[in-house]
């Protein structure tokens, strides 16, 4: 049975040799990386924007507004669905041979569908947010009038254990 | 699970339910006649009789499809959508991180006052311990 051992640790360890006595001896760790880099062969980026549907190669189905609304869009974009369905349905008992273009033109409704969705991904993290926001200003409230109450408590008591002391 | 990801997920099965549907469809069909030279196929005795009888198969499986279509739908009628855009967005978080700072700052003063109080009573608690202790006489 053969067994593979752990890869090696990286050889710049020897330059961390005095770490303990002197911290600024060694190397500082590389910074962050920004803009574009490749990974096992592929490209990636560092920004996190959605790429847009004529990017992708995909026929952009709904209104390029800058405000779309997103329930009328993707109601119809379902009609649109069970449309195409109903079609290649037909299309295969009818003409089974031309179900490649019916089959391209679902996946590009598919394609769409899940671009709308993720296009709302934004809008709901600052709705997010906001609702977080809310919920942490009640809590400062409620602390602040938690704190104003004992505080007036405690003054109460100490008030009334010097009137007791002085009584007697 | 949140509203957006029901519906990526209702996207996902409808697109489930459509290749099964056409899937199961053409796995299962009976043969046809093609020309009316060749006799009549004989129906296969192996046939799927185990849970539906072949010719409710795409009832069912339409009916299927028809059910997460309109469970789509009802998904996007219960989206939260709230009007007013990006801008009315990050207009509401810009309001609501002064008044965020605000209370902050005036819970710190609250705090500050509140733990200087406790000090002291804390001192004075200290000296009436010290006196209690310095007026016990041992027996």
């Amino acid at each position: 049975m053969a067994t593979a051992t752990y890869p090696p640790p990286p050889p710049y360890y020897r330059l961390y040799k005095d770490y303990s006595e002197n911290p600024n001896s060694a190397p500082e760790p590389p910074p962050p990386i920004e803009g574009t880099y490749v990974c096992f062969g592929g490209n990636y980026t560092t920004e996190d924007v959605l790429p847009s549907l004529e990017e992708q190669g995909v026929p952009q189905l709904y209104p390029k507004d800058s405000n779309v609304d997103y329930k009328k869009e993707l109601r119809s974009l379902n009609r649109e669905l069970q449309l195409h369905i109903l079609e290649l349905a037909d299309v295969l008992v009818e003409r089974p041979s031309q179900y490649a273009k019916r089959i391209g033109e679902i996946s590009s409704i598919f394609k769409n569908l899940h671009h709308l969705l993720n296009s709302l991904r934004p809008h709901q993290a600052r709705a997010t947010l906001i609702h977080i926001m809310e919920l942490q200003i009640q809590q400062r409230k409620q602390a602040v009038e938690d704190i104003k109450r004992r505080r007036e408590e405690a003054q109460r008591l100490l008030k009334d254990a010097f009137v007791t002391l002085d009584g007697q | 699970m949140d509203i957006i990801s029901q519906l990526q997920e209702q996207v996902n099965s409808i697109a489930a339910i459509t290749f099964n549907a056409f899937g199961t469809l053409q796995r299962d069909a009976p043969p046809v006649q093609l020309s009316p030279n060749y006799p009549e196929p004989a129906a296969t005795t192996t046939a799927t009789d185990d849970a539906t009888p072949f010719p409710e198969q795409p009832k069912q499986l339409s009916a299927g499809l028809v059910k997460a279509a309109k469970q789509f739908d009802a998904l996007v009628a219960a989206l939260p959508l709230s009007e007013g855009g990006e801008e009315a967005q990050l207009k509401r978080i810009a309001e609501l991180q002064v008044e965020n700072y605000i209370i902050g700052q005036e819970l710190q003063k609250q705090l500050e006052a509140a733990e200087k109080e406790l000090k002291q009573v804390q001192e004075l608690f200290g000296q009436a311990a010290d006196n209690c202790l310095n007026m016990k006489k041992p027996e």
